[in-house]
């Protein structure tokens, strides 16, 4: 690791002015537990880190809205939302999931939108988000915009954001009688990253259901969403459907087979889960 | 037990002497030191398996701001003429001479005195090499045109290396062969034979305090602070090295933060000692985790084991093949390769046995010791081959086993009798605690339960010598010097609570004094399980000294024998002050007799036996192939237990370990390359996978132990592989043959034995 700059801008809005249009070597860091890594296996090397720790409190706030949904600052903590009532109340699943996320060591500096941003395609977030149809707002020089979690991820670690643009917020809308589940599969030890996540949210004539860890990026298994009365068949439609990347985790047919398995499972959990 | 537990010092569970010092920060680590003008190291590695240096290019990296100066193999040859060190073998380079060997192996290092600027300036040169052939397999490289060393060159220390020197077009760095009995004949008579290959992957230590040395020069010669569990040889080999005489060189070795065997003979010392005399300034080495994966693994194995078996079940002959993947130096490679190549058969009574075990030269990370010294590897295929065995002749696997384990007084294969070694106890206690002959619940629906057992066992290192001084102050304060390195077995408390029950002082009121070898005397290494049983009888016998001159003490100053005066005033009488010492003294090295060259056999093969057994219950989801093991039993034979909880918890630490190289753990490489060097994809086990465990020893006593103790670091390893994969069996009949066993191998035997084998990858 060599030196850098680091500034600690006071506003949200200058932090993104603080960020290069175009320079790979500048970077947001919020609670650093992926950048720094990658700094120290030195694959990230930058010359200015913009630190998002003195910004507005408020991007920290986690409210519930009028409309029983939720507005969550980008600099939530992922322990915040762990532990928030208002997240219990109005998406329960998103506090399940986070129990078995990572470590308690991470979950204290980890932000929901730095865990957004970052788009490392083995998270537990995103394919929740998904299902729950989350949104995110950005602001960059351009002004605002809003942009649904599902369309954030560009690829293998890639997002639509632009080099200067920030997540804000997240909103999560109401779920009102939705139910929802979110089953996780490791398969090298029970703190790695997933080999497979599966999130499910069922309504009465519908159902979202997101992949992520054994695709490129988090996305929906539309093919079994168009099964989801018959978790059996919704399951075979994934597994018949679903482009896989093979890593160290698991080979193509060892993946598909995961892939059989937890959609059905998923569905029958958010089946059985209160809404 | 109570006979030798006169003061109660040894037996209690005392707690650990350091664990306060550590707890709040104050334990001394090599990591921490620095040093007036001392300078940092990075190593520049290969990134080729094996080629001819055609040139390296240091000018960007001296070039670079901060940086005091490269230094390669050419820097060190002025300083060290012959820079070729190891324990068995003298192959291994300070820094890469003419070719490289493995991916990973130093060739340069840069010098500054800020270590980021040196690890900058490392990514800075550039290395040219024209690519050899490697060979990566240890079956392989037993016959293939790849040869990884032009020629080979033993050390010298080991009689049975000595027929290798200068040998060429070879990969084999030691042969050992075992021939016990007509194996032919009982292979002839059999009524059943069976046969099967097993292998385990290449896996790591992974102390959390990677290796670390640091080398100062003085006016005498060198100091070298070094992370190392044997300061002794650091010692003998630096001055072997340098050509001076050993009291030149000092090694002072502080805690360890883990070792595992990883932290033996030379690592990073003779480095840094060449760095040191060659720009005159201390220099430090530390590496990061991920060059841990560079530095020494645990051998990767393949062991074809073949058994005749009678139609009762009783097992008449036994052929042990086993091939060590040693990596690109031997390391001790070769002491694994003979001194737990004659326990392949298992801890089992055969008339008729043959063993020929091969360490193998690679184009890989160097091989060494790691927690069992390849007992784990030789017990997870006789052990799993036992259970097939018995499957297939429809035998309980606890009858199969108590129809043929040594016990007490027969002939283990080397012809040594079997003394002190609670093989059947070890069983016993581990079926009891198992409920073994009680009905197994076991499940319907995609999760099935199931239960198995294993035992394996070891023999210790041997003839290796340990010395001890115990100093008793003119207060009556004693103290213990000893090169034993603490760390994080509980040496330190379990050598105090020997001298406490000699001396009939309290344990927590000793002294230790860590190793340094300008103060402390000689001890061959902490390693294999040798400590307690070598340096515990020195201590004793140190303190026994000690004790004896005290009471030549009273006699001398007119106090009558028994009297309980206090010892302080003993001295008081003597020298009219508070003043003087009593000096007790003792080294121990207990006897052996070398084994026969051609047939392995001697009256004497090691000072004492290790004994593990395992049992393991599971849950394995046959739609996934994940395996839950629900309950670990691990029941070990270490003697008499000097401190109950140290031993618990070194029998639960071994097996977390171990039950980490079943599940979990594997060095994945692709053409030579680790692919998987850091925590962050190497998996060792977390909180929330170690499984629900008992941990126990069994009552035992080694007769000539220090007060009936022996070796437990390694004990808790040896049976906990096999006694899943014999549990996995049992719950959905189908055999693992390959550490680690993943969900997706447990899921692939599953549809093989289908009849509807998964796709390949």
């Amino acid at each position: 690791m060599r030196a850098f700059e680091l500034v600690e801008p006071a506003t949200l809005r200058e932090a993104a002015a603080s960020l290069g249009a175009d320079d790979s070597t500048i970077r947001p860091i919020a609670g650093g537990t992926a950048i720094v890594l990658m700094m120290k296996a030195g694959v990230f090397r930058p010359e200015r880190l913009v630190s998002l720790r003195r910004i507005e409190r408020r991007h920290a706030a986690i409210e519930r809205t009028a409309e029983g949904g939720l507005h969550i600052g980008a600099m939530a903590t992922l322990t915040a939302l762990e532990h928030s009532a208002d997240i219990r109340a109005a998406a329960p699943v998103i506090a399940r999931m986070l129990r078995n996320h990572s470590n308690v060591r991470v979950r204290n500096v980890a932000t929901v939108g730095g865990n957004l941003a970052h788009a490392d395609p083995n998270m537990d977030m995103p394919p929740v988000l998904i299902a729950l149809g989350a949104r995110v707002t950005t602001i960059s020089s351009d002004g605002e915009r809003s942009i649904a979690v599902e369309d954030l991820p560009a690829g293998f670690y890639q997002t639509v954001l632009k080099p200067n643009e920030l997540i804000a917020a997240l909103e999560i809308p109401a779920q009102h009688a939705r139910r929802s589940a979110y089953l996780k599969c490791t398969t090298r030890a029970a703190h790695d990253w997933p080999t497979l996540g599966i999130a499910v949210s069922l309504g009465d004539n519908d159902a979202r259901i997101v992949i992520s860890a054994a695709t490129e990026r988090p996305m929906r298994l539309t093919a079994a969403e168009n099964e989801f009365r018959d978790p059996r068949k919704a399951a075979e439609a994934a597994a018949d459907t679903v482009k896989i990347m093979p890593d160290a985790r698991g080979s193509i047919p060892y993946k598909r087979q995961l892939v059989r398995v937890y959609v059905e499972r998923a569905l029958r959990a958010a089946m059985e889960a209160a809404s | 037990m109570n006979k030798i537990m006169r003061h109660g010092q040894v037996g209690r569970s005392a707690p650990r002497l350091e664990a306060r010092e550590k707890a709040t920060g104050r334990a001394e680590y090599v990591h921490n030191l620095r040093l007036p003008g001392m300078l940092y190291g990075k190593i520049f590695r290969s990134t080729i398996p094996h080629g001819r240096i055609r040139s390296i290019d240091v000018s960007a990296a001296a070039a670079h701001p901060g940086v005091y100066r490269v230094i390669t193999a050419a820097d060190v040859a002025k300083v060290v003429p012959n820079p070729y060190y190891g324990p068995a073998f003298h192959d291994q380079p300070i820094l890469a001479i003419d070719k490289v060997h493995h991916v990973g192996e130093p060739v340069a290092v840069v010098l500054a005195t800020d270590p980021h600027v040196a690890e900058e300036a490392a990514a800075l040169i550039v290395a040219q090499y024209d690519e050899l052939p490697a060979v990566y397999d240890e079956v392989e490289a037993m016959t293939s045109k790849a040869v990884v060393h032009d020629v080979l060159k033993p050390a010298g220390t080991f009689p049975d290396l000595k027929h290798l020197q200068g040998k060429t077009d070879t990969n084999v760095a030691l042969d050992f062969h075992l021939r016990r009995g007509d194996v032919a004949k009982a292979f002839a008579e059999a009524d059943h034979v069976f046969e099967h290959t097993f292998r385990t992957k290449a896996v790591l230590h992974l102390p959390l305090e990677p290796f670390v040395s640091v080398a100062e020069t003085t006016g005498s010669g060198l100091t070298i602070h070094t992370a190392s569990q044997s300061p002794s040889f650091v010692r003998i080999e630096i001055a072997r090295l340098l050509g001076w005489p050993e009291n030149r060189v000092r090694v002072k070795v502080p805690y360890l933060g883990g070792g595992f065997g990883a932290k033996l003979y030379i690592k990073l010392e003779a480095l840094v000692a060449a760095l040191a005399l060659i720009v005159n300034r201390p220099v430090k080495i530390a590496l990061t985790m991920e060059e841990q994966f560079f530095t020494l693994t645990k051998h990767a194995s393949t062991f074809r084991i073949k058994s005749a078996v009678s139609k009762d079940g009783k097992i008449t002959g036994r052929e042990c093949e086993v091939w060590w993947n040693g990596g690109a130096y031997a390391d001790i490679g070769p002491r694994i390769t003979q001194k737990s190549g004659f326990t392949a058969p298992g801890p089992y009574d055969i008339d008729n046995v043959t063993i020929d075990s091969y360490s193998l030269y690679t184009n890989l990370t160097p091989a060494g010791a790691l927690r069992g010294f390849g007992i784990p590897q030789l017990v997870w295929a006789y052990e799993s081959h036992a259970d097939m065995i018995a499957r297939a002749l429809k035998l309980d696997p606890l009858a199969f086993r108590r129809k043929n384990i040594l016990r007490e007084g027969n002939a283990q294969a080397t012809g040594t009798i079997m003394r002190d070694a609670a093989i059947e106890a070890v069983l016993e206690q581990v079926s009891a605690r198992m409920d073994w002959e009680k009905p197994f619940a076991r499940s319907s629906g995609s999760v099935k339960r199931g239960r198995g057992i294993a035992i394996g066992f070891k023999a210790s290192i041997s003839p290796t010598t340990s010395v001890a001084i115990v100093n008793v102050a003119a207060d009556g304060s004693a103290t213990l010097y000893c090169s034993t390195v603490d760390m994080g077995q509980g040496s330190d408390t379990a050598n105090a609570q020997i001298v406490a029950e000699v001396l009939s002082i309290e344990a927590e009121a000793v002294r230790i004094v860590h190793p340094d070898t300008d103060v402390t005397p000689y001890d061959m290494a902490t390693l294999g399980s040798r400590s307690l049983y070598h340096m515990g009888n020195a201590v004793r016998l140190a303190a026994q000294d000690a004790k004896a001159k005290l009471a030549d003490l009273a006699r001398e100053v007119g106090v009558p024998e028994g009297s309980n005066i206090p010892i302080a005033e003993l001295f008081v009488k003597k020298y009219k002050m508070q003043a003087g010492n009593i000096i007790g003294t003792a080294s121990y090295i207990p006897s052996y007799v070398p084994p026969e060259a051609e047939t392995g056999q001697t009256p004497n093969a090691t000072p004492f036996w290790m004994v593990g057994g395992a049992g393991a219950e599971v849950e394995v989801d046959t739609e996934t192939g994940h395996v839950r093991v629900t309950r670990l039993v691990n029941v070990g034979d270490v003697g008499t237990l000097i401190n109950p909880r140290i031993v618990a918890t070194q029998l639960s630490g071994a097996a977390v370990m171990q039950y980490g190289f079943t599940m979990q753990e594997q060095i994945e490489t692709d053409g030579g390359q680790i692919t998987n060097a850091s925590f962050a994809d190497y998996k060792i086990p977390s909180i929330l996978d170690i499984p629900p465990m008992e941990s126990e020893a069994v009552d035992a006593e080694q007769h000539d132990g220090p007060f009936g103790a022996k070796g437990v670091g390694e004990s808790g390893t040896f049976a906990v592989s096999p006694a899943i994969a014999n549990a996995i069996d049992d719950a959905v009949g189908v055999r693992i043959s390959e550490l680690p066993i993943t969900p997706e191998a447990v899921y692939r035997a599953i549809r093989a034995r289908n009849g509807d084998p998964l796709e390949d990858a």
